[in-house]
C-alpha cells in the first residue's frame, strides 16, 4: 500500500516536472517592434476583445488546432479557461455575428511560419520550438 | 407547404454553402441540440411537456451561414427550427453588418432583441449549462426584430464591454394565456449596457414597445375577452374611464432586466432580474428573477437554479377589474442539473426541475417534476 503511495507521487512529481518544463512561448515576427506582453494582454487579443498591439498596430492572433499540447497549455495558462469554456465563449459570439474564433495552424512549425511572415499577427508554440525568425513577447 | 419550403430552405442553403466552404471567406457554422422531457403529472404546464414523455420540445437546428464581404462588412444569416414549432424554421437573424472600426458595429435587417443575458445565444443550448433558460424569466414569446442596432465596445484597464442601441418592429404570433394574436410592435427600442471586470460581470437592459394586438380569436379567453369585459366592469365600477386602459393598441409595453454574474473557472453563478410594466392593464405586470450556481469539475458541471415569476395588479378600479378575469400568474421552479461535456464541442444534459404553480390564471395551482435529458453541440 505504502509502496503504491509513493510510485503515485513519484509519477505525479514527473508528470508536474514535465508540464512545468514545457514552457509556451508567445511569439511574434521577428520583425514586430512591440516589446513583452502581460497575459492580460495577450488574453485580450486571442478572446477577440483588442484588436490592436501595444503600439497601436493591428494585432491577428493565430491558434493552434484543438487537442494540441501547446493549445492546452496556453488555454490553461494564459486564458485561464478549458477547451469546453473557450468553445461556449466563442459560440456565443459566432451565433451573433459578433466575432469569429482565430484561425487555426496545425502544429508549431506552421504557426512559426505565419507568424514569421506576417508582422500584423501573434501565436504561441512550444518554447523548444523558438527560432530566429521569430520573437518571443511571453513566456508561460 | 411550410415545412416543405422551410426543409428545401435548409437544403438550398447547405449545398450552396458546401462547395463554398472551401472558398475560406464563407463560415458556415452550427447547433443542434436534442431533447427528452417528461412530466411526472399533468398538473401544471412546463416547457411544453407531458407526461407522456417526448422528444420534440427540445429539441432545436440552426444553420448559420456569414460571409465577409470586405475588410468593414459581413453578412450573417441563421435559419432556427423548432420541435416546440413543429418544425417550421425561421430567420433568426438575417443582418449586414457594418465595422465603422474596431469597436463601433452597425447592424441592419433582423436581429435579436437584446432583452435578456441569454438573449444573443437563447437558443445555443451548449453555451450555458441547463437545458433551457427559466421559463419563468425569459417570457417574452418573441425574440426577433427587424430593425437596426449599433454596438458600441469599450475598454478601459481591466473592465471592456458593449453598449447596444436598436430600433425596430415586430409583425407576427404574439401568445399570451394560450390564445395566439397578431401583433404589430411598432417603435420598439432600447439599450443593453453590459461590463466585465476579471471575472465579474454586470448587464443592464432597458426596452420598450408600443403594442397592437389585431384579430383576437373570435371566442375563447383571453385578452380579447378581458378587453370586451372590461368595457361593461368599468361601468358597473361606476368609472367609465377606465376602459380605454384596457386597450390593446397603441399602448407601450416597458422591460427591464438586470444580470450580475461571476466565472471564476470553477464557480459560476448568474443572477438576473427582470420587470415587464404595461401601460395596457390587459396584460398585468410583473416582476422575475433567478439565480443560478454552478461548479466546474473536469468533464462535470453540477447546477442549481431557482427561478420566479409573479403577477402584479394594478392599483384602483383597474386592478379590481384584472382580478375578475383569472390571467395572474405566480410561480417558481427550482432546477438540479448535471452538464457533462463529452468533448470541445459536445455537452450531455441531465435536468430534475420542480415546478410549483402557486397561482396559475387567478386560482390555485399545482406543483409538478419535470425530467429532461438532452445533447448539446455546436459545429
Amino acid at each position: 500500500m505504502k509502496k503504491t503511495q509513493q510510485m503515485l507521487i513519484a509519477i505525479l512529481l514527473s508528470a508536474l516536472s514535465v508540464l512545468a518544463s514545457a514552457e509556451t512561448a508567445v511569439i511574434v515576427a521577428a520583425g514586430n517592434g512591440n516589446g513583452s506582453m502581460d497575459s492580460a494582454t495577450i488574453s485580450k487579443i486571442f478572446l477577440g476583445k483588442s484588436k490592436s498591439f501595444p503600439d497601436g498596430s493591428q494585432a491577428i492572433a493565430v491558434d493552434q488546432a484543438d487537442g494540441n499540447p501547446a493549445r492546452e497549455a496556453f488555454n490553461d495558462k494564459v486564458l485561464g479557461k478549458s477547451g469546453s469554456q473557450l468553445k461556449s465563449y466563442w459560440s456565443r459570439l459566432i451565433f451573433t455575428g459578433k466575432g469569429t474564433p482565430p484561425k487555426q495552424y496545425a502544429d508549431d512549425a506552421a504557426v512559426k511560419a505565419a507568424v514569421a511572415a506576417d508582422p500584423n499577427t501573434i501565436g504561441y508554440i512550444d518554447a523548444a520550438s523558438v527560432d530566429g525568425s521569430v520573437k518571443v513577447v511571453g513566456k508561460f | 407547404m411550410k415545412k416543405i419550403s422551410a426543409l428545401s430552405l435548409l437544403t438550398v442553403a447547405i449545398s450552396a454553402a458546401a462547395p463554398a466552404a472551401q472558398a475560406g471567406d464563407l463560415n458556415i457554422n452550427g447547433f443542434l441540440s436534442v431533447g427528452a422531457s417528461m412530466l411526472d403529472k399533468n398538473d401544471a404546464e412546463i416547457a411544453g411537456a407531458d407526461n407522456q414523455g417526448g422528444f420534440k420540445q427540445d429539441t432545436i437546428l440552426g444553420l448559420q451561414v456569414s460571409k465577409q464581404v470586405n475588410d468593414s462588412t459581413s453578412l450573417t444569416g441563421q435559419l432556427v427550427s423548432r420541435g416546440s414549432d413543429n418544425y417550421s424554421t425561421e430567420a433568426a437573424w438575417a443582418f449586414v453588418t457594418y465595422s465603422a472600426n474596431d469597436e463601433l458595429d452597425l447592424r441592419m435587417g433582423r436581429l435579436r432583441i437584446p432583452a435578456f443575458y441569454y438573449s444573443d445565444f437563447l437558443e445555443v443550448g451548449y453555451t450555458y449549462n441547463s437545458i433551457r433558460p427559466a421559463e419563468e424569466v425569459y417570457r417574452i414569446p418573441f425574440s426577433s426584430i427587424d430593425g437596426v442596432d449599433l454596438a458600441q465596445r469599450f475598454s478601459s484597464g481591466d473592465i471592456d464591454g458593449t453598449v447596444q442601441v436598436y430600433y425596430g418592429r415586430y409583425q407576427g404570433d404574439f401568445e399570451s394565456n394560450g390564445t395566439v394574436y397578431e401583433a404589430d410592435f411598432r417603435n420598439v427600442t432600447g439599450i443593453s449596457v453590459s461590463a466585465n471586470m476579471g471575472n465579474f460581470g454586470s448587464r443592464l437592459s432597458y426596452n420598450q414597445g408600443e403594442l397592437n394586438l389585431g384579430s383576437p380569436a373570435p371566442t375563447g379567453t383571453g385578452l380579447a375577452v378581458a378587453q370586451g369585459s372590461a368595457n361593461g366592469l368599468a361601468f358597473l365600477y361606476g368609472d367609465s374611464s377606465a376602459a380605454e386602459d384596457f386597450n390593446i393598441s397603441g399602448q407601450t409595453s416597458s422591460f427591464i432586466e438586470a444580470a450580475l454574474t461571476y466565472d471564476d473557472g470553477t464557480y459560476s453563478v448568474l443572477a438576473e432580474w427582470t420587470a415587464f410594466d404595461h401601460e395596457t392593464s390587459v396584460l398585468l405586470d410583473d416582476q422575475a428573477w433567478m439565480v443560478s450556481a454552478a461548479m466546474r469539475m473536469g468533464e462535470f458541471t453540477p447546477h442549481v437554479r431557482y427561478s420566479t415569476q409573479k403577477d402584479e395588479f394594478d392599483s384602483g378600479v383597474e386592478g379590481d377589474i384584472q382580478k375578475q378575469f383569472g390571467l395572474e400568474a405566480d410561480e417558481s421552479s427550482i432546477t438540479l442539473g448535471l452538464r457533462y461535456d463529452y468533448d470541445s464541442s459536445t455537452a450531455l444534459k441531465f435536468e430534475v426541475q420542480n415546478h410549483d404553480e402557486k397561482t396559475i390564471g387567478g386560482a390555485d395551482g399545482d406543483s409538478v417534476t419535470l425530467y429532461s435529458a438532452a445533447v448539446d453541440l455546436v459545429f
